[in-house]
């Protein structure tokens, strides 16, 4: 059955309540239980966060090397670059992230002219 | 955030008198999230926006998405799929999967947020408003705050978030006209460069650069090995206990 034998009505609505946001929001109901035993400044909470961490920055490595639509277009040592580029400016502008997000910006859209 | 250490830190900064009001904690919440989190959702969920367009599914489903899914990789997920005719189960399997990086997300934010006395209807309304993008701003400014002022604090940011998210999906879905393909490469890549210099910034111990190097190598090396949506949450898990396992050594030994 697909999204589109569901149409008409109110049966998208429920559509995206049963397959789209039911299934996301299990995993958050279930930390509630989860994080009910832990508390502040625990190892275990200290693991936790280690591995969200990792898993973000596992989907920053996601995007780069596997991207979608336009970002495809560019080659992907420019994609790094823009990257690469982004840090070095948030690093030389003390810590700003405003600065990394316009620099990298700057860099990607550049590319995307330059290898079109 | 950068420029001037965020004025919402501590208790103890010049202008933040401890006493301040609920009301005072969410403005101030939700004020840090127009600093630029803000700008980064609305850039995200134009791109969302036109997507749900390309769709073909109402402005107010799409909206039910934004509203209801709250977490962007599974609204490109869903609408994605919606747009390639795939099975519903099969969507509401993979949207599933990618939500799975909500759980550590919201139990390492929960033990801040949630006091003595909250009640399960406070904590339901809570966990739905943990996403990557409010978590990245919080997990490492909650701490520095006392308890009474978290939970406000953090329902201004979401709800700044919440805001700027649902008028980008309506700005998206109708003006979705052909953007030129340098501005919609643009659009997809302020994801990652946002995220990466955020996890940056929120680094204080040898564990968060460890953790977040892992993440980045390891992606590429587990990819070809197991299915996909099971290899970001591998990447988390062996990524994480090793950068934790590894701090921990340190710690032992004293050289920290």
């Amino acid at each position: 059955m697909t999204f589109d034998q569901w149409s008409g009505g109110l049966w998208p609505y429920l559509a995206v309540i049963m397959f789209g946001f039911l299934p996301s929001e299990f995993w958050r109901t279930l930390s509630i239980f989860l994080a009910r035993e832990i508390d502040e400044g625990s190892p275990l909470l200290e693991w936790v966060r280690a591995v969200s961490t990792a898993l973000l920055a596992g989907v920053v490595a996601n995007i780069l090397l596997t991207p979608s639509g336009a970002l495809a277009s560019v080659p992907l040592a420019a994609r790094l670059g823009a990257m690469g580029f982004g840090l070095a400016v948030y690093f030389a502008l003390r810590r700003s992230v405003i600065a990394a997000v316009v620099a990298g910006e700057a860099a990607i859209i550049a590319a995307a002219y330059y290898f079109h | 955030m950068g420029l001037a250490p965020g004025p919402v830190m501590t208790a103890s900064s010049p202008n933040m008198p401890p006493d301040r009001t609920r009301l005072g904690w969410f403005a101030a919440g939700f004020l840090h999230a127009a600093r630029l989190p803000m700008f980064v959702m609305a850039l995200t969920f134009l791109g969302i926006g036109s997507l749900a367009r390309e769709a073909g599914v109402s402005l107010g489903v799409a909206l039910t998405g934004t509203l209801l899914i709250w977490a962007g990789p599974a609204q490109v997920i869903f609408l994605g799929a919606v747009l390639g005719g795939v099975p519903l189960m099969a969507i509401a399997l993979s949207v599933s999967l990618s939500s799975v990086r909500l759980l550590p997300m919201c139990v390492s934010l929960l033990p801040l947020l949630r006091g003595p006395k909250t009640s399960l209807l406070t904590t339901l309304y809570t966990t739905h408003q943990i996403a990557v993008t409010g978590w990245a701003e919080s997990i490492r400014r909650l701490p520095n705050m006392e308890p009474q002022a978290r939970l406000p604090w953090f329902m201004g940011l979401v709800h700044g978030l919440y805001l700027s998210a649902t008028l980008a999906t309506v700005a998206g879905y109708l003006l979705s006209a052909n953007l030129p393909r340098e501005l919609a490469a643009g659009l997809l890549f302020v994801t990652p460069i946002y995220f990466i210099a955020a996890l940056v910034r929120n680094v204080r111990e040898p564990a968060d650069w460890l953790a977040l190097a892992f993440g980045l190598v390891l992606t590429p090396a587990l990819k070809p090995l197991v299915g996909a949506g099971f290899d970001l949450l591998l990447v988390g898990l062996v990524g994480g206990t090793l950068a934790w396992a590894i701090q921990r050594g340190l710690k032992r030994r004293g050289m920290r």
